[in-house]
């Protein structure tokens, strides 16, 4: 005979209860080294798995493209619609190859990282959360890749990695809510801010600018490196698009944009340095 | 819960979790991915009555959160609220209706999206209504109301003692949707 569940507001209370107290303890570090080892570990577990489905499930998805694709040609010429749908993707594989190319070229002399080694890596998903500004790479531990390490791609500075599993990490990217870097603007030794992310696509904004500061369109913000700073010093960071001052405003209002390009990542670099380097 | 149900279930939360990471990101729709692991409290809210719900719910943001930047344990608790408050919602409704579960898979799936930013945003993390949460919450809603009666389907088989909870007497023995 079917079970019936008597208590039923009892056992939501208890889970919330125990929902709540896995939050705070993985927020106040208690639990945080337990879910972020466990969370490698089914990443690790899980990376084969998914590059399996991928590729079983890439092959269909191409498949009905191209069923759907061969109807509208039979519609029109046959024969000369495959010979511009042919051209069509070799010009779109040409530049696909040449925008790699480029992004990898310039990976490889980035002036910026002057000494610091890094590690290349290509972009495996562009978030796995509607609620962060996050990218997958196929680089992880094995790589010497560690948590917190700066990425960085050919514009400047993409973000941070807040996860690491064997062979992947998830970067947060700059543009993240969570995001805010330590900057240096204006003429040397330059004077401080602090760059924050304010959610994905939308522009980026500086705190501690005071007012009436004179900044230009253009002018480029780039990491502090101060003792302690999460990133080292001198990675561009975002470009002032914009700056006013309210009325009554103690700080300068500056909107920002990312000097990498966060749209069209393909590759990055993860440069191995930490706080403590 | 007999251990060929655990089994079974172990199985859909698997199937839901491998077409999550691998099909489902990659459909972007004006840049937002659907989110079919929020079927599953839905469901099981639906099939099994609130404490189910609310178990499975919890189970399943578990397993969720291990895939997620955000904090951990957030999908579970709003998981848990969901099951719940489904289970309770369908409580007198004939749950064998074929439109009962994409209309709950619409409203339980938008409760979901807004209670996950708002509470994310509760528990420090500000950031999480700062994205487009009307878009979020469409894409999400419609995805998994198309997807509902399939996950039904599945969730059904996985929950082969699925209570009775609110259920009319006479229906007891027939069991929940199937």
């Amino acid at each position: 005979m079917p079970r019936r569940s008597r208590r039923p507001r009892t056992t939501l209370l208890l889970l919330v209860l125990a929902a709540v107290t896995i939050i705070t303890l993985d927020a106040r570090g208690g639990l945080h080294v337990v879910t972020s080892g466990v969370r490698s570990v089914a990443s690790d577990a899980f990376s084969p798995v998914r590059s399996g489905v991928n590729a079983v499930v890439e092959p269909i998805g191409s498949f009905l493209a191209g069923s759907i694709h061969y109807g509208a040609v039979r519609e029109q010429n046959q024969k000369l619609q495959a010979e511009i749908d042919q051209l069509k993707m070799q010009s779109a594989e040409s530049a696909d190859q040449a925008e790699a190319l480029r992004q990898l070229s310039a990976l490889l002399r980035l002036p910026y990282l002057n000494t610091l080694q890094s590690v290349p890596a290509q972009v495996t998903d562009f978030g796995t959360s509607d609620f962060a500004a996050t990218i997958d790479i196929n680089v992880g531990r094995s790589d010497g890749v560690q948590l917190w390490m700066p990425v960085v791609g050919n514009g400047g500075l993409v973000g941070q990695v807040v996860k690491v599993s064997h062979h992947t990490a998830t970067v947060r990217l700059i543009t993240d809510g969570q995001s805010a870097v330590g900057t240096r603007y204006g003429p040397p030794p330059g004077s401080l801010a602090v760059v924050n992310g304010t959610g994905p696509g939308k522009p980026l904004s500086a705190d501690l600018v005071p007012s009436n500061t004179p900044l230009t369109n253009g002018e480029v913000f780039v990491t502090s490196g101060l003792q302690g700073a999460l990133f080292p010093a001198g990675i561009p960071v975002a470009r002032v698009v914009s700056s006013h001052t309210g009325d009554t405003a103690s700080q300068e209002s500056v909107s920002l944009v990312p000097e990498s390009d966060l749209n069209h990542l393909r590759y990055v670099s993860v440069v191995l340095w930490g706080p403590s380097a | 819960m007999t251990r060929g149900e655990v089994a079974r279930l172990s199985l859909v939360v698997f199937i839901f979790v491998v077409i999550q990471e691998t099909v489902m990101l990659d459909v972007r729709i004006r840049g937002v991915h659907p989110d079919i692991m929020v079927l599953l409290p839905i469901v099981a809210g639906i099939i099994g009555g609130p404490a189910r719900g609310a178990t499975f719910g919890f189970a399943t943001g578990l397993v969720s959160d291990l895939f997620l930047p955000t904090p951990f344990g957030l999908s579970a608790l709003v998981g848990c609220l969901l099951g719940f408050a489904v289970g309770l919602a369908t409580i007198a409704l004939d749950r064998t209706a074929w439109w009962l579960a994409p209309l709950a898979a619409l409203g339980g799936s938008a409760l979901y999206e807004v209670t996950y930013g708002a509470l994310g945003s509760i528990l420090g993390q500000p950031q999480m209504l700062h994205v487009a949460l009307a878009r979020i919450v469409v894409v999400v809603s419609v995805t998994n109301a198309v997807l509902a009666i399939p996950a039904m389907r599945l969730v059904s088989w996985g929950m082969a003692d699925a209570s009775t909870e609110g259920m009319p007497t006479s229906d007891a023995g027939v069991g929940a949707a199937r």
